[in-house]
């Protein structure tokens, strides 16, 4: 379906990923939850975001972060009621910003009632929504994900004495979609928050839906024909609602779920996001061209999503040995920072807290093409805890003010769901959002400006990217074009000065407009075009004919 | 004024704007061309292997410096293609491999070439350095290597490449430069004048800000004086291994009198430069060695050396007087002698050959004679000198022309006193 404006919203989307156990804690419990979340609704929209990406919300054991969901058509109560959700939603809506929420197709936990039946007996009706065998001996060689924590995709259940499938957790069965009534199933969980009105859904673990012999289970034809299916029933009776996929796959491959305009509307670039920390580290724009120069074409409806860091470990799978060795010795050299084929770190660690390299990286992320993703946090340099288990170092409360828990919680410190961060560099006496509010040169301040150039122009949600490939390697330059409307964006990847001369020949003419300060620069003639940058600097040019 | 000017700019501006491009490197390799279209895309292509396989996350730049090929040798550099990625994404190298190319002249000169390279070393801050000859048809992305890697990991400074080698090959070497160049300067260096070396980035600085280039030992043979400036600044030497070297079959090669006149010319040139240094020393001491300090094949070849005996009767007759203004009476009248001899029975023992050298670099240091004449009046004596060598040597084992380089090289050193004597003699 080419789309109209109006159901293109995601392609010029600033999306903001959170969890609501993190923001902000309304009732005193030491967990965030939606009416907490509902009061910095201000906050996010003065930031310039018009999307919330919500992580998994529902109740759930939570011994996967919510990803092991054990009722998909409630809230935990934890983080509230469901009319405490509509009621953000709304609230959302009205600041003009869309909700995306989480939808885990592949799993559920093992608490779930659909697994409790499941397992209760041979006989169960639902005992075929799962993929249940005699033996741990199917689908021999496909590969484990949870390299740290599981052995084998293959778990034994004492209770109906067979084996379940489970291609994450062992504590999440993998659900059994070769059976209909398991699809049917979803698509009603799908209606009932779709017509409680949020934008989109963020399709969790997407290529692993259908299992089949002899395969790598991954990317099947059958699980396109789901994903196929799902589009298909979303545009006909919710025109506008986005679907959004986790493919961490390499570009090509995930090419494939775009489909032709008819499975998901936007998918996760996740080769790039490692080839930038690796750009910015080497002084070299290779990685960043390389793997962009090797991403397919998508369709015009289409959108790839760009993030710096999220919730996850920085993921390294994507990428090939020597590359993971590297990042691993340049942003982990502490093993503790390691985990399963990543990094489990945020974005200003990893830059050593270096304010410019942190700009660059956001200036990257905000002028390729895609729409990019800020991890809650990441605007105002928050830091990690490395010392607290699996990823749980990246998930800490927001950190709203030096005061009392960090302005997160009226709680005693002991109950909330998570420590503080509070080293002397990246505490939240150092690091909070009231602090960067009073200084119109904080790293909040900047992203404000940052987020609000962005949105100026549609050629950088939109526009189609040519690489310039400058003779300096360090400095990745490239002009964004939509229509006639052209943006010329230079990159220093070097922690020293740089001087970069551009062949622009074919903009001769155009005067260079820096969208910052919007400031003139001097127009593009015959000759190359000769500009010095700082360490790190980056500029933004909007291409004007005067 | 003009002409400081003129060597003030000795990088044209294009060649700026490529460093200006590639910026600081870890590692640089050079290669001087000229004529080299045919053999030189292998080089580069070698020489990128060795970054891919042993310095995949260093920054690093070919440097091509071009003496005014006519037959496509930069442009065969810039387009040789890059090499294949080794993995299944097409993903290659970590970083942007940097190829840059300029002709420093019309005319090839070693030394233009080496201080455009010790230019680019110096101004991209490069750590390690090596030089590559295009000429070198069979070396690999090992010798790559193990040229660098002393510079890179370990610390040293200058690194003399060690060659596999034919028993009858490198006799200039094994018979002059190095007893002469070890007893000298005190460092065990085998190789002091050779195509492929390395550097470090600190001595490529040193020796660019040294007001040389325009003597014309620099510009004819710098290897060998970069090496001795090296040992005579104090700068941490070393050797390592490479491989047997084998010319391309393109090269023209050098005739014997042209390579005496830039090697022995040289030699004597950084005698003549650094008398403080050699003067109070010595004995010798070995320099660290990366791999096998030596290694000699003796298959049969066919040598002519009854060609090489009557040239040197030839020669040392022409040039009877011009030896009589170099050399000492007695060593003059002990060569006359010699030269009587029956060709089998001819002997230039070790004992007579040194002094017959120290006695041509202290003429040299005098001036007894044009220098240039001087230098090419050993050619002849030289060509005796090989021509006893390979008379002794003809059925000896490598070990046994490798314990009769030790005794040349002591007889050298037991000498010097006597190099020091003449070299002062008013």
């Amino acid at each position: 379906m080419a789309g109209s404006p109006e159901t293109l919203w995601y392609k010029d989307a600033i999306i903001y990923q959170l969890h609501v156990r993190t923001f902000c804690d309304s009732n005193g419990d030491g967990i965030g939850d939606f009416p907490g979340l509902m009061q910095k609704l201000d906050y996010l929209q003065e930031l310039g975001v018009n999307a919330i990406w919500l992580l998994p919300f529902f109740p759930s054991p939570l011994r996967d972060d919510g990803y092991d969901i054990s009722d998909y058509t409630a809230v935990h109560p934890a983080y509230g009621t469901l009319e405490n959700f509509k009621a953000f939603l709304a609230a959302a809506h009205d600041k003009g910003m869309r909700i995306v929420i989480e939808l885990v197709l592949n799993h559920t936990s093992d608490q779930h009632s659909w697994f409790h039946e499941s397992r209760s007996s041979r006989d169960n009706p639902k005992r075929d929504w799962y993929v249940w065998r005699e033996t741990d001996d199917h689908y021999q060689g496909v590969r484990i994900i949870f390299l740290d924590t599981e052995r084998s995709n293959w778990a034994w259940d004492p209770l109906s004495k067979s084996y379940y499938w489970h291609r994450f957790f062992s504590h999440q069965p993998d659900l059994n979609y070769d059976n209909p009534a398991v699809f049917e199933a979803m698509w009603n969980v799908m209606k009932f928050w779709l017509e409680i009105g949020v934008d989109g859904f963020r399709l969790d673990a997407v290529p692993y839906l259908v299992e089949r012999e002899g395969t790598s289970c991954e990317n099947l034809p059958e699980t396109h024909a789901i994903i196929r299916e799902l589009r298909r029933r979303v545009d006909q009776e919710y025109p506008g609602k986005m679907l959004l996929a986790e493919a961490n796959q390499w570009p090509s491959d995930v090419c494939s779920y775009f489909g032709e305009s008819n499975e998901f509307h936007m998918a996760f670039h996740f080769p790039l996001m490692p080839r930038m920390f690796m750009a910015v580290q080497l002084e070299d724009r290779k990685p960043i061209v390389e793997i962009l120069e090797q991403t397919p074409q998508i369709p015009d409806s289409c959108q790839w999503c760009l993030f710096l860091r999220n919730h996850d470990e920085l993921t390294l799978e994507m990428v090939t040995d020597i590359e993971r060795d590297y990042m691993y010795d340049e942003y982990a050299k502490d093993k503790g920072m390691r985990l399963n084929l990543g990094i489990r770190r945020r974005l200003s660690p990893m830059m050593d807290n270096d304010r410019w390299r942190i700009q660059l990286l956001n200036g990257l992320l905000m002028s390729m093409p895609g729409t990019p993703i800020i991890y809650y946090g990441d605007e105002i340099g928050m830091g990690d805890n490395v010392y607290l288990g699996d990823r749980n170092g990246v998930r800490t409360p927001m950190q709203w003010s030096g005061g009392w828990n960090a302005g997160f919680s009226a709680a005693d410190p002991e109950r909330l769901y998570s420590p503080l961060i509070s080293n002397p560099v990246y505490g939240y006496q150092a690091i909070n959002v009231e602090s960067q509010k009073r200084s119109q040169h904080s790293l909040l301040s900047w992203m404000k400006r940052m987020i609000h150039v962005r949105k100026s122009s549609r050629v950088l949600s939109r526009g189609s990217i040519e690489f310039l490939k400058p003779s300096n390697h360090r400095v990745l330059a490239y002009v964004r074009q939509l229509g006639g409307e052209k943006i010329l964006v230079v990159n220093n990847l070097s922690k020293s000065a740089q001087a970069v001369e551009l062949d622009l020949r074919q903009y001769k003419g155009s005067v260079p407009i820096e969208m910052f300060g919007g400031n003139l620069f001097p127009r593009i003639g015959e000759l190359y075009y000769l500009l010095t940058l700082g360490p790190y600097q980056f500029f933004w040019f909007r291409l004007r004919r005067f | 004024m003009e002409t400081l000017l003129v060597e003030e700019t000795f990088l044209d501006d294009d060649f700026l704007r490529q460093l200006m491009s590639v910026g600081e490197v870890d590692l640089l390799v050079g290669i001087p061309s000229h004529n080299n279209a045919k053999s030189i895309s292998q080089t580069v292509t070698t020489v990128e292997d060795c970054f891919q396989q042993n310095f995949v996350r260093d920054r690093v730049v070919i440097v091509n410096v071009d003496g005014g090929s006519r037959d496509g040798t930069s442009e065969a550099v810039l387009n040789t293609p890059f090499a294949k990625s080794q993995n299944s994404r097409g993903l290659s190298s970590l970083r942007t491999l940097h190829r840059i190319t300029t002709r420093y002249a019309n005319q090839p000169s070693q030394g233009a070439a080496l201080r455009a390279i010790l230019a680019a070393a110096d101004l991209l801050r490069a750590r390690a350095c090596a030089i590559i000859s295009p000429e070198t048809s069979n070396f690999t992305a090992a010798w790559v290597k193990s040229l660098l890697q002393p510079a890179y990991r370990e610390s040293f400074d200058f690194v003399a490449p060690l060659y596999s080698r034919h028993k009858n090959d490198g006799l200039l070497a094994r018979n002059l430069v190095y007893p002469m160049g070890r007893a000298v300067f005190g460092q065990r260096i085998r190789e002091l004048n050779s195509g492929e070396f390395g550097f470090s980035g600190k001595l490529a600085g040193h020796c660019l800000n040294l007001d040389v280039w325009r003597e014309e030992a620099v510009r004819t043979s710098p290897e060998a004086w970069m090496a001795t400036s090296a040992i005579c600044s104090g700068f941490r030497c070393c050797q390592s291994f490479l491989g047997p070297k084998v010319h391309s079959l393109t090269s023209s090669g050098t005739d014997i009198v042209t390579l005496i006149r830039q090697t022995v010319g040289t030699l004597f040139w950084c005698l003549e430069s650094q008398p403080s240094f050699w003067m109070e020393r010595t004995g010798s001491e070995p320099v660290a060695t990366f791999g096998p300090e030596h290694e000699l094949t003796s298959e049969p070849v066919r040598v002519n050396r009854k060609r090489i005996f009557d040239l040197f009767l030839s020669g040392a007759a022409e040039l009877s007087d011009v030896l009589r203004s170099i050399l000492a009476a007695d060593t003059h009248a002990e060569l006359q002698r010699i030269a009587t001899e029956d060709d089998r029975k001819f002997r230039y023992k070790d004992e007579l050959w040194v002094k017959t050298l120290y006695e041509f670099a202290a003429s040299y240091h005098r001036a007894a004679i044009d220098r240039d004449h001087l230098v090419q009046a050993l050619v002849p004596l030289y060509r005796g000198r090989i021509y006893s060598f390979l008379q002794e040597h003809h059925d000896s084992s490598p070990e046994d022309i490798e314990a009769h380089s030790e005794n040349l090289c002591l007889e050298f050193e037991r000498q010097k006193p006597y190099l020091v004597e003449r070299w002062n003699a008013k």
